[in-house]
């Protein structure tokens, strides 16, 4: 623990604050530039290439600002219009986390799908065009101060990641896009009259947010929270949950969700599911922070108990029942949103450490199983669960990978995923909400044996089916999945088991700074 | 000769609402445009009302824009995408909702919208332009969003969705006299984008699907 203290000492010693601000403006600046890289090479090496090392980029100035708000608290960019601070930074890690392993894993999958043919030169270079504006998009989401700009920068990840699931143009697909498209605007226009309203309130009582232009600024807001007019906020709040509720996924504003995350390309399924979500509900909090600073936090946080219980349920039984190994990965998504809602809701100390906490977990367990289903679906060539067996004999890497990630996004101990679920009962129990943690632990129980039901057979049945196994490019025993595939697999799969007993120092301080955002709940 | 603001309002409220209903009453495409593109002239000069009255050059500059892009960009882009689709998916013959119910909704819906903005913004201090054009544009957000629930080509679902950003952006500049113009421009270029999107989807969707109709978008589910 004192070497990373040392190192962060040195890291930040000779920085001023300016140049925490030139970082934040490099880092959208990175992605931007690689997307133009793209458009003048159109070719698909080096796309890949250029993509690759945007990403890697984008990690490398991410520890950089994440050192920063360590040592800082937090700073701004571009007069206040940009600004991060703990809250900010948590939720920034897993865009460039997954970022760089879904860019690693594009390289194979997709390259795949172009040597069987799916998918041409023109697909590829539209692809990696994409995944480089999608990345700008997320990044924006946290960096923004003004809510206006957070909220164009959501309805822009909204249009890239419909782009990118057109990419195929089977029914499926298009249906699927056309769905979120339609479904997340709509919502996406209820959350801004929200947002206007709470601009309103906070213009209303404070001039010297309309003199200086800042009334959009969430500084200003959660400042200025506690003046605010309670009657408007309280609409206004409700419609923010429900509208940024809708992309985050959260019941019953979810369904759109299931299709989407189901036909996109299976590495912007990884980025929709681990990354875009936690974007969106990234949103709704920021908006919890400032309403429940006005009304107080019992109504707010009533609201998201519910939303989250609701959530969990409805995705707990469509686990159960699901055929489609992608749809079931989908539904998992809108549960473990569901947990984190929650986990806010129970409030406390203790149950936003796990909400931040279970955010960082969903993200890096949910893409190793998106990657480890893609994978296997490629070998396979199907999606549906009965008709994949014994995946851990034909492909045993991946198998195991599968395995490992399966039974740690089911709440397995002694995986990541299942610290962050007990320390939300912890909370929940702990504040007394007997009822809500109850039927959390039923809906846990139900997940659990939904997974356990298709992911046994799918690893350890016998394998069926002539030919089904055994394509041209692989035999069995031998994994057929590439190198390319396997490491960020690998990469995840180790942070799957680490997190599960440890949580580094740096990541502890950081959530802890992150729950000071919330501004309830000292520490134990 | 002096026009009296409190006129000037009255009429391009009752203007913005016209060419909504004219989107609920007509049956083809070619209509719900001109009533779109009808409407969003409207909502530039009411704009231009705001504008002059507060005497903020960036509310000036939303009114052009809203001009430019919602009444002769956005429609332009729609005809052209869809000038290769059959008329028979054009037309709406058969909607959810027949279109004399749908008209009496409309006028409930207006109706609850002076209601749910007199309950809930009481307490608020509204100057004179709140409280003229925040009835209207949630009366367009209601309209926008039941167009869209009551109809079954998907074309019309664009076209609710353009009402619901018409009465957003409404809502926005009468009641915080125009965010900064920053944001404007990046909503106003999502709207453009989404658009676009939504054409070119359209466009593929009638090449490999044989109709617009929301029953044959329904092959994805849980089984």
């Amino acid at each position: 623990m004192a070497l990373w203290s040392t190192i962060l000492a040195d890291l930040t010693a000779g920085a001023s604050p300016s140049a925490w601000s030139e970082l934040i403006l490099t880092v959208l600046l990175t992605p931007a530039v690689a997307l133009a890289a793209v458009t003048l090479t159109h070719r698909k090496r080096p796309a890949e290439i250029i993509t690759v090392a945007s990403v890697v980029l984008v990690v490398l100035q991410t520890f950089g600002l994440v050192a920063g708000v360590i040592s800082k608290g937090q700073f701004s960019a571009l007069g206040g219009f940009l600004y991060l601070d703990a809250f900010g930074a948590l939720v920034l890690i897993p865009i460039a986390g997954v970022g760089f392993v879904a860019a690693l894993y594009s390289v194979s999958y997709m390259g795949r799908q172009y040597e069987r043919g799916v998918v041409d030169d023109r697909h590829i270079v539209r692809y990696y065009q994409g995944f480089n504006c999608f990345v700008l998009t997320m990044l924006l989401v946290p960096l923004a101060n003004n809510m206006g700009l957070m909220w164009v920068a959501i309805e822009a990840t909204t249009l890239v990641s419909v782009f990118m699931i057109m990419l195929y143009t089977n029914q499926g697909p298009m249906e699927a896009a056309w769905k979120y498209l339609i479904v997340a605007t709509v919502g996406l226009s209820l959350a801004l009259l929200g947002i206007v309203l709470f601009t309103y309130s906070n213009t209303a009582v404070s001039p010297s947010a309309v003199a200086s232009g800042s009334g959009m600024d969430w500084t200003s807001m959660s400042a200025d929270a506690k003046l605010l007019d309670p009657g408007i906020v309280k609409i206004a709040f409700v419609f923010v949950l429900v509208g940024l509720g809708t992309k985050a996924g959260l019941a019953p504003m979810h369904t759109w969700l299931p299709d989407a995350h189901g036909e996109a390309p299976t590495p912007v399924s990884a980025l929709l599911s681990g990354v875009l979500l936690n974007c969106a509900i990234y949103g709704v909090l920021r908006f919890y922070i400032v309403a429940s600073g006005t009304l107080g936090a019992a109504l707010p946080s009533e609201l998201m108990i519910i939303l989250g219980l609701l959530s969990m349920g409805i995705a707990a039984a469509s686990i159960f029942f699901q055929k489609d190994m992608k749809r079931m990965l989908a539904y998992s998504s809108v549960e473990h949103m569901g947990i984190v809602s929650l986990a806010v809701g129970f409030g406390g100390f203790i149950g936003l450490f796990a909400a931040m906490l279970h955010i960082v977990n969903h993200a890096v367990a949910k893409p190793l199983m998106f990657f480890a289903s893609g994978t296997v679906s490629q070998r396979y060539e199907t999606k549906v669960m009965t008709e994949i067996k014994g995946v851990v004999k034909t492909m045993p890497v991946t198998g195991a990978f599968l395995l490992v990630g399966g039974l740690a996004i089911a709440g397995m101990p002694p995986f990541n995923i299942f610290l962050s679920e007990f320390l939300v009962l912890t909370s929940g129990f702990g504040t007394g909400q007997f009822l809500a943690g109850s039927l959390m632990i039923l809906l846990l129980v139900v997940v659990f044996a939904g997974f356990l039901r298709h992911l046994v057979p799918m690893v350890f049945g016998s394998p069926k089916g002539p030919g089904r196994a055994v394509t041209a490019d692989s035999r069995p025993g031998e994994d057929g999945a590439g190198k390319l595939a396997i490491l960020p697999m690998a990469i995840l799969v180790a942070l799957v088991i680490v997190l599960g007993f440890y949580i580094p120092q740096p990541l502890q301080t950081l959530i802890r700074d992150a729950v000071q955002v919330f501004g309830q709940g000292a520490p134990p | 000769m002096q026009v009296p603001l409190s006129e000037v309002l009255t009429l391009s409220s009752v203007a913005l609402l016209v060419s909504t209903f004219g989107v609920v009453v007509r049956r083809g495409f070619a209509g719900w445009l001109s009533a779109y593109r009808y409407q969003s002239v409207v909502l530039a000069g009411s704009t231009a009302v705001i504008a002059y009255a507060t005497g903020l050059w960036e509310i000036y500059a939303a009114a052009i824009l809203t001009l430019v892009v919602k009444a002769i960009v956005i429609p332009r882009l729609l005809v052209r995408v869809t000038e290769s689709v059959k008329d028979e998916f054009k037309i709406e013959a058969n909607p959810y909702v027949s279109i004399r119910l749908s008209l009496l909704i409309s006028a409930l819906l207006v109706a609850l919208s002076y209601g749910v903005i007199h309950e809930t913004l009481i307490s608020a201090n509204l100057d004179v332009y709140a409280l003229t054009y925040l009835p209207v544009s949630v009366s367009l957000f209601f309209i926008g969003l039941f167009v869209m629930v009551s109809r079954r080509m998907a074309l019309n679902q664009v076209v609710g969705l353009l009402i619901i950003e018409n009465g957003l952006f409404l809502f926005t500049t009468a009641l915080t006299q125009g965010v900064s113009l920053i944001i404007e421009v990046g909503i106003l270029a999502d709207i453009l984008v989404g658009v676009m999107i939504s054409a070119l989807l359209l466009l593929r969707m009638s090449q490999t699907f044989d109709s617009f109709d929301m029953v044959s978008l329904e092959s994805l589910k849980d089984d």
